[in-house]
């Protein structure tokens, strides 16, 4: 039985195609397990944990046995359950590529012929882009480009196949050589391809939230991102860096409060946007964004200028159209911080002054005390500031607190930070009848000194207080600043201890980043307007999409010739310089009148020299020594000869 | 290797018939495979990465991703370079002559290809012929410059002159994204002898056992005379003592008189179906030339022989291949 099975399976693989080798097979699956690496490093852990885990067993079927059916369709629906539970049910994009990522490693399973296995390597492609997709570190970056490549080799290796696999450095010069021909055409794409500046179809909402301020605060809830100092935004100005002191970097304002938790009021935002100062003084900047995923622009007060897909709020936030999703740059002004919006309606105050009812009744009675006994609304400010400069403490350390969160943190532990102040600001502004709300958004930065720019981190976020005065408008409170201006304008790093470790790494660190800046500006940052900018430095101005796609077209024609020309560059001639000794000599006795036609011999030619030519005779040497040394077996002495030979030839001049 | 055969073969069919396609008429050699008749069409895998690559540009468009981007310009562009480099693979190919010895029907024909490599490297190309298998261009064919014979199976149905029909010539090298190749129709056809009839009634005037007269009359060595060996002389004809003392092949020459001679004659089976008279007649030539016998064959056109060697076997059996078909 079992002779019968193993001379069926030599038959057929000898009629169809060649068997699928255990190099190649390898080869595989470690294209495919690159591939999935980028991605793998982006999911969820859960998620990525299983798809991990079902890539090891399915690589490891792949080299030794197929799974059985069943198991496999057990590993599909197991995988399939465990992706969507990861995602919360939520199928988007990024669910979307982690089912196709779980599909792409369970398919090594199923790893039987050619055909399969050139069907996994191409839809491995995928991969690398979706990770894109998701970030665009220098890791992942990197991780792609290996994928890409090596998914490359598996392609080049398997067009090849029954053929024995060559050396790897001639693989490795191979792919070097066509990546480098690729260069051209991809960069012209990359810099001239008309981009879209509005999306095609919708940006699905992110399954995953990222961390980053949110639109909502309630006390003691960003531990977390005070200790986190991934960078949230990079800052460039063009002129002069404004006092650290200044630069507030206004984010969503929270005008809704429940108790415990400070809300946007989505009510409020069909208002119209607030008349800001105009003029043309003040900072000029360019802001990016690392992703996240909501459309808040992170910009100073107050902002007067700022381009196209962004626009300002009632409560003069800028706000992108679309969710930001990836690194983006704006370019913008500011006018340093002066009140605005005189005049409030009636409907945008009554937002402002609203607190619920039965929370904090120490506070609300302690406001009203104040507010009657002061003369107006700034003497009251001013006493509460001072109330919290002398008997309240700024630490990130602040205890839990309970149902009354003002009343606790202002009457019993006295202890807290920004979102503490900024809370219990507000709900003694507005017992006390001021309209005032909570501004969350980031303070500072740190100054970059190797590439000149500024860094602000997650660690920077920050809450403070606007009240608005009548006669006024808006003004900026920040009361934490009351308290431990030190602890807002230098941040946790610096508090931690000016360690020594930390001095000594920072140009280092500086170093790194500032790559990754110019890595962001080149390259992720770059975008439609950014598009059309560059043609205008090339002096093209008003360059449309149409324009840009002429460019392209030219460009591209332009690299398409130049890749062309190297590929058909006629390969070197005759590589032996035996041979092209003897034909150049060959050649130079043509223009004398001995033609040797090419299906003569070098006898035949030999004879015809010593019949026409009597004073050829050091030629006819020549010639038999190349007849003798043509086809002589290769060894030192006659190596040596054949270089000596070819020298005399190229030196004879028939007289 | 060439993927799966059957899609390509398909399209490659219908491309055929296309009038602009070059390739239908026979041609003459030499040829040079040059851009008007090499055609580029992707692979299945292709045309999955096409596919892929069209949705990670519509992606990375959509989502303003620069990286992405990259990505799909710098495959897009690799995958592009290996279109060209497909066809340069081909383009500047030269055929110079074929050539194949006859071979009987039914048996493979190995046809030999004399193919000079030009200016590039070879490497990857397969050469198929309308019916048979592909066949790797023989890696001494590879470098640049080279000039040799490639050895191609052609399997063969009917006796007579037979049109090698459409040769192809393909690649799928460097990546397997896409397919290049070129037809070419040779002018030359090449001769196909008879089938030859397996089992059948022994020689005729052989004593019904199918044994050699000569050997029942070896009794004595002086039957015969000696003479120098020529190609052809059958190796039990070699007189092995005599050579030895001579130092040169001898071969013993039999008292041959017109008794001895086999008489083949294609009128005295008139009995039997047209074809199978030719397969016997072809037979009792490759029979007769075993036993070394002289045979002289009688046929419609004229007469041959009586003679042995391998020219009149050849001269026998070409007549008996290219006789007219029944009935014709």
């Amino acid at each position: 039985m079992s002779a019968a099975v193993a001379v069926h399976a030599g038959t057929s693989a000898n009629d169809t195609l060649p068997a699928l080798t255990a190099p190649l097979r390898r080869l595989v699956v470690a294209a495919v397990l690159a591939a999935a690496l980028p991605l793998l490093l982006q999911l969820p852990a859960l998620v990525s944990g299983g798809i991990g885990a079902v890539a090891l067993i399915a690589g490891w079927s792949a080299l030794r046995r197929p799974l059985p059916m069943p198991l496999r369709l057990l590993l599909v629906v197991v995988i399939t359950g465990a992706v969507l539970l990861g995602f919360g049910f939520r199928v988007g994009r990024d669910a979307g590529s982690a089912l196709m990522l779980a599909m792409l490693v369970l398919k090594l399973s199923e790893l039987r012929d050619f055909d399969d296995a050139k069907r996994v390597v191409a839809y491995a492609l995928f991969s690398p882009f979706a990770a894109f997709l998701q970030d665009q570190g220098p890791l992942t970056l990197a991780l792609g480009l290996v994928a890409a490549i090596g998914v490359l080799a598996a392609m080049a290796r398997l067009a090849e196949a029954p053929a024995p696999p060559k050396p790897l450095r001639r693989d490795a010069t191979a792919l070097a050589q066509s990546l480098a021909l690729a260069l051209p055409l991809a960069l012209v794409g990359f810099w001239l391809f008309p981009r879209l500046p509005t999306p095609l179809w919708g940006l699905p909402e992110n399954a995953v939230a990222r961390s980053g301020i949110s639109e909502e605060m309630s006390p003691g809830d960003w531990i977390d991102l005070m200790g986190d100092d991934r960078p949230a935004f990079r800052v460039r100005f063009d002129g002069p860096t404004p006092a650290a002191s200044t630069l507030y970097w206004r984010g969503p304002v929270l005008t809704r409060f429940d108790g415990r938790t400070w809300t946007r009021n989505e009510w409020l935002a069909g208002f119209p946007p607030p008349e800001l100062p105009r003029g043309e003084a003040g900072v000029s900047y360019t802001l990016t964004l690392e992703p996240t995923d909501r459309r808040y622009v992170f910009a100073l007060e107050s902002p007067t200028g700022w381009p196209n897909g962004l626009e300002l709020g009632f409560d003069a936030t800028l706000k992108s159209t679309a969710p930001l999703r990836s690194l983006s740059q704006f370019r913008l002004r500011a006018l340093a911080a002066a009140p605005y919006q005189a005049d409030l309606p009636d409907a945008l105050r009554r937002s402002v002054l609203s607190l619920p009812a039965e929370f904090n009744p120490r506070t609300v009675q302690l406001a009203r005390e104040w507010r009657s006994a002061a003369t107006d609304d700034r003497a009251y400010i001013e006493r509460v500031l001072a109330w919290f400069n002398d008997e309240h403490a700024y630490s990130i350390t602040a205890p839990p607190l309970g149902r009354h969160t003002a009343d606790e943190f202002l009457f019993d532990t006295r202890v807290g930070y920004c979102e503490h102040f900024s809370s219990a600001f507000v709900i003694l502004m507005r017992a006390a009848g001021i309209p005032s709300r909570v501004v969350t958004g980031y303070t500072g930065g740190v100054p970059n000194r190797v590439g000149g720019y500024w860094v602000v981190r997650q660690m920077d976020a920050h809450a403070w207080a606007e009240v608005w005065l009548p006669g006024e408008g808006w003004v900026r409170v920040d009361p934490t600043a009351a308290v431990a201006p030190e602890r807002i304008f230098d941040t946790l790093e610096s508090a931690a201890g000016d360690g020594g470790l930390a001095n000594t790494l920072r140009p280092m660190l500086d170093f790194g980043d500032s790559l990754r800046e110019a890595w962001n500006n080149f390259v992720v940052g770059y975008n439609a307007m950014r598009q059309s900018e560059l043609l205008q430095h090339l002096g093209w101005h008003g360059a449309g999409a149409a324009q840009v796609g002429q460019a392209f077209v030219v460009a591209a024609g332009v690299a398409l010739g130049l890749t062309l020309l190297v590929l058909m560059w006629p390969p070197k001639g005759e590589r032996d310089p035996l041979l092209r000794a003897w034909r150049g000599f060959l050649r130079r006795w043509a223009k004398r009148g001995a033609v040797k036609l090419p299906d003569e011999s070098a006898s035949a030619f030999l004879r015809q020299l010593r019949a026409s030519e009597t004073r050829a005779s050091d030629a006819a040497d020549l010639v038999q020594r190349f007849i003798a040394l043509r086809y002589a077996p290769p060894g030192e002495g006659v190596d040596a000869e054949r270089t000596a030979l070819a020298e005399a030839l190229r030196r004879y001049r028939p007289r | 290797m060439a993927g799966k055969p059957g899609t390509f073969d398909r399209i490659d069919s219908v491309l055929a018939r296309l009038p602009f396609v070059r390739g239908r008429q026979p041609e003459a050699l030499p040829i040079t495979l040059d851009r008007k008749r090499i055609y580029v069409l992707p692979t299945r895998q292709g045309l999955l990465v096409g596919a892929l690559l069209t949705g990670m540009l519509l992606g990375a468009l959509n989502y303003n991703n620069n990286p992405g981007l990259m990505l799909a310009f710098l495959l897009a562009a690799v995958v592009h370079n290996g279109v060209v480099m497909a066809h340069l693979r081909l383009s500047g190919l030269r055929i110079t002559a074929l050539h194949a010895e006859p071979v009987h029907a039914g048996e493979a024909l190995r046809l030999r290809i004399r193919v000079a490599s030009g200016r590039r490297s070879r490497d990857g190309l397969l050469v198929q012929a309308a019916t048979g298998e592909p066949t790797k261009l023989p890696e001494g064919l590879h470098a640049p410059g080279a000039d040799g014979e490639l050895e191609l199976s052609v399997p063969t149905t009917r006796r007579g002159l037979m049109d090698l029909g459409r040769l192809r010539i393909s690649t799928t090298r460097p990546l397997g994204l896409a397919r290049a190749w070129s037809w070419w129709r040779p002018r030359e056809r090449v001769l196909v002898y008879p089938a030859v009839e397996k089992g059948g009634p022994p020689l005729p005037g052989s004593g019904g056992d199918g044994a050699p007269r000569p050997r029942a009359q070896r009794s004595g060595e002086d039957t015969h005379h000696l003479r120098d060996y020529r190609s052809g002389d059958a190796p039990r004809q070699i007189a092995w003592k005599a050579s030895a003392r001579l130092d040169r092949l001898m071969v013993r020459e039999y008292e041959s008189g017109t008794a001895n001679d086999v008489h083949l004659e294609w009128s005295a089976l008139r009995h039997l179906p047209h074809e199978l008279r030719i397969a016997r007649l072809a037979r009792w030539v490759l029979d007769a030339e075993r036993d070394g016998r002289r045979y002289r064959l009688a046929l419609p056109g004229g007469v041959m022989g009586p003679a042995r060697g391998a020219e009149h076997r050849h001269a026998c059996l070409r007549a008996l291949a290219l006789l007219p078909e029944a009935g014709g």
